[in-house]
């Protein structure tokens, strides 16, 4: 009997609606992604990457009917909207393009956001504390604790939003073009970053269009017209 | 946790929430400032009005209560009197020493003839008494030089108090303190003679008329009083109206003395006199009663109406008696005899306080629109927090209580600037109404000269913000500078106008109280609406386009 997929999009549908009109993104998405895995979404600008990545990470809803995102084989679209906020928040963790930092909040605060979203009682607090500083000090940021993320370069944003990430220890972090916003060195840094967490035993899907990029996951997968095409791993 | 996180570094890494609170408080204290001092004035008013009436009146009609003295001596050994005294209360005309000549002026008065002994202890009718020789050096040499007390005959008080000239023996009249156009108030509240015309020791002539139970009029009568002292009450239309005149003299003016009772009956002798059959007593129209400290005035009146009744029924059954009581007085409360003065004024302060509570929409709305801007600038970052599992509600309490931290601050921050202002309003008064001192008036330019090089050298820079809020400081501070300098002090409370001479200082706590929690109400109603926004906000849509 063949695993159970960690993650799993099951002739997923989504549509955008602008009034009258609608815009069908995806059409019958099939995904399986698997434990300790390293998935790349390949894909144009448009071919509905980002669309499935939040849908993956409980951000959005399939269509009605049209398909079903299953985690541990449990399917998301049947729970209620405060089930989804905890699954985001304890089985997901994202990394996006544009690192989406809160700018008021310092660097070990941004990290520790998901923790306190969590309810961290306080005696976990100085624990949690530790461990955001141990995440960071392996990222090489023991230095911008109290930095603010105007204060960082893209390099150190997009760790910072790796260790938020990672801060709840997730099952799965979802990094929609993490280089996409970074030069070649600096972005390589960040793919080293992810593939020591992946040896670790994280499971990634990560969406890009840049193949070089997608050439660090263990598998591929295509996304053309809005439905997915599976290439032979890496 | 995180909400109570971000809601504080929103709060402390921007300007707008400090325009925000800026507006809670000054809303806050405009309401409390503003309900203190009508709160005040109705205060003084009421405590005015209990000073000059007691808490108890008992009012009979023109005809007068016979048998007075019984009466208050019944009266005064209830546990809960402190003090009582008789009165007659009518009109009547008041022929003015002045001006000089034949033709005099003619002012209507209210007459009360009182017992002043008695009355001292009911009212403030002694510490009323205006004119007063000094205590000593010092304090004459603080008045004004032409202030007449400075050289007044210590006697004029105990004159004023017995309304006796001791120089004359003669009965005295004691003038409320704007009856005579003599008295100019001045802005400190004291008063100076005008045209010359110094009350004390001059001479009035009264004129009333009695009228019989049955309502007959008599043919008026006049006396010729010399002025003893005059009364300040505070309560203008009082001061403006009444006079005092021994309880004697006004009973036989008015013919309400004790007088010999005839037989209408009987045949009368050979020089037209019916024979005498008795004496009637005195009257008086009316009673003032002072409760003992613990005791209200309702309840006072409440036992005083029924000693009354019993009273009067006592005298109905004594066939001895050749008087009996009239059967309806009025017995009211000082509040419900003065309801004309307080009323309008309770009125007043309930308008003051519903149109100025309108302000708090003002809040409310300001609050409003400042987080509806600060949820449209955040609307990625709303998308962030429910990216790492931020609930609905969570976001909305986020916004909740940054509304509550802002009418919380803004109310405390309210009351204290209200305490302030409420605390030293006579001060600030009597600033507006001065001068500006040449220091202020010097800063005020300097601050709007550095301004205008300010304004130069941005303008020269072509930069647009800076040199439009430049330009905007040294309009207002020219202006206010300016305005400094052509002002010679305007008082907005004249007390040579008003009643009183001191505007009410101190603070309507319950109304304080009321009003920093209705900020702090409206407040998180502002922002209760883009709370619910924040929440609503497709988290999808707000990372990608926020």
């Amino acid at each position: 009997m063949a695993e159970q997929p960690l993650l799993q999009a099951c002739r997923v549908h989504k549509t955008y609606r602008f009034g009258a009109h609608g815009v069908e993104v995806l059409r019958g998405v099939d995904l399986a992604v698997h434990s300790g895995e390293w998935l790349a979404v390949l894909g144009s600008s448009g071919s509905g990457k980002s669309t499935l990545m939040h849908l993956l990470g409980g951000l959005d809803r399939p269509d009605a009917g049209k398909g079903e995102i299953r985690f541990r084989g449990e399917p998301l679209s049947l729970q209620p909207g405060s089930a989804l906020d905890t699954y985001r928040n304890r089985d997901i963790g994202f990394v996006f393009q544009f690192y989406h930092l809160l700018p008021e909040l310092s660097v070990l605060e941004n990290t520790l956001l998901p923790a306190l979203v969590f309810g961290a009682r306080a005696k976990r607090r100085t624990a949690l504390r530790r461990d955001a500083e141990a995440l960071l000090g392996a990222f090489g940021l023991d230095h911008r604790l109290t930095h603010r993320p105007s204060q960082l370069s893209g390099g150190e944003r997009q760790r910072v939003a790796i260790a938020r990430a990672l801060i709840n220890r997730p099952a799965v972090l979802l990094a929609d073009e993490p280089t996409g916003n970074l030069d070649a060195t600096t972005g390589a840094g960040i793919l080293d970053l992810l593939a020591e967490r992946h040896k670790q035993g994280l499971t990634i899907v990560m969406v890009t269009h840049d193949r070089e990029v997608a050439a660090r996951a263990t598998r591929q997968v295509h996304l053309t017209n809005g439905t997915s095409d599976s290439a032979a791993a890496q | 946790m995180y909400a109570s996180l971000v809601s504080n570094r929103y709060l402390t890494s921007r300007l707008i929430p400090v325009i925000a609170v800026a507006a809670v408080a000054l809303c806050v204290a405009l309401v409390i400032t503003v309900v203190s001092v009508m709160s005040g004035f109705l205060d003084m008013l009421k405590a005015s009005g209990r000073s000059i009436v007691g808490d108890v009146i008992v009012s009979s009609g023109i005809g007068g209560m016979p048998y007075s003295d019984e009466l208050l001596a019944e009266l005064r050994a209830l546990p809960e009197v402190a003090g009582a005294t008789p009165l007659i209360d009518t009109i009547g005309l008041l022929r003015m020493p002045y001006p000089a000549g034949p033709q005099k002026e003619t002012a209507h008065v209210q007459v009360w003839a009182i017992d002043p002994a008695s009355l001292t202890g009911v009212t403030d009718f002694a510490e009323d008494l205006y004119w007063r020789a000094p205590k000593d050096a010092a304090t004459a040499d603080a008045l004004a030089p032409d202030d007449p007390r400075r050289s007044l005959d210590p006697a004029i008080l105990e004159d004023g108090k017995r309304l006796v000239q001791s120089s004359t023996n003669t009965p005295g009249i004691a003038l409320g303190m704007h009856v005579s156009v003599g008295n100019a108030r001045q802005r400190d509240g004291s008063y100076l003679p005008r045209y010359g015309w110094f009350m004390p020791g001059l001479e009035v002539t009264l004129t009333v008329v009695p009228v019989s139970g049955k309502g007959k009029i008599a043919e008026p009568r006049e006396q010729i009083f010399p002025v003893v002292n005059e009364v300040q009450t505070g309560l203008f239309e009082i001061d403006r109206n009444r006079v005092y005149i021994p309880l004697a003299e006004g009973q036989r003016l008015l013919r309400l003395d004790e007088a010999p009772l005839y037989d209408l009956t009987a045949d009368p002798d050979a020089s037209g006199n019916y024979p005498v059959i008795g004496r009637t007593p005195a009257r008086v129209t009316k009673l003032l009663l002072r409760a003992k400290p613990g005791c209200s005035a309702d309840a006072l009146r409440d036992r005083v109406q029924a000693t009354y009744d019993a009273f009067a029924d006592r005298i109905e059954a004594d066939r001895l008696r050749t008087a009996s009581m009239p059967r309806f007085v009025q017995v009211l409360t000082w509040e419900q005899q003065l309801r004309d003065l307080i009323i309008p004024v309770e009125k007043e302060r309930e308008m003051m306080r519903v149109l100025f509570s309108l302000i708090y929409l003002v809040c409310a709305g300001l609050i409003l629109s400042i987080f509806w801007a600060i949820v449209v600038e955040k609307t990625r970052d709303i998308g962030i927090l429910r990216s790492v599992g931020a609930s609905r509600t969570g976001v909305m309490w986020i916004f909740l209580r940054y509304g509550l931290i802002i009418g919380t601050l803004g109310s405390a921050l309210g009351v204290v600037l209200a305490w302030g202002i409420v605390t030293n309003v006579n001060p600030i008064h009597e600033a507006i109404g001065s001068d500006a001192p040449l220091a202020i008036r010097i800063t005020a330019w300097g601050l709007a000269s550095a301004c205008a090089v300010g304004l130069c050298v941005t303008a020269l820079r072509r930069k647009f913000l800076p040199t439009l809020l430049w330009t905007l400081g040294t309009i207002v501070l020219s202006a206010a500078a300016l305005g400094l300098t052509l002002h010679h002090g305007t008082l907005i409370w004249d007390p040579s106008i008003y009643y009183f001479t001191l505007v009410p200082d101190k603070v309507d706590w319950w109304a304080a109280g009321t009003t920093a929690v209705g900020g702090v109400l409206f407040s998180v109603i502002g922002s209760a609406i883009p709370a619910a926004k924040a929440a609503d906000i497709d988290p999808v849509e707000a990372l990608r386009y926020g």
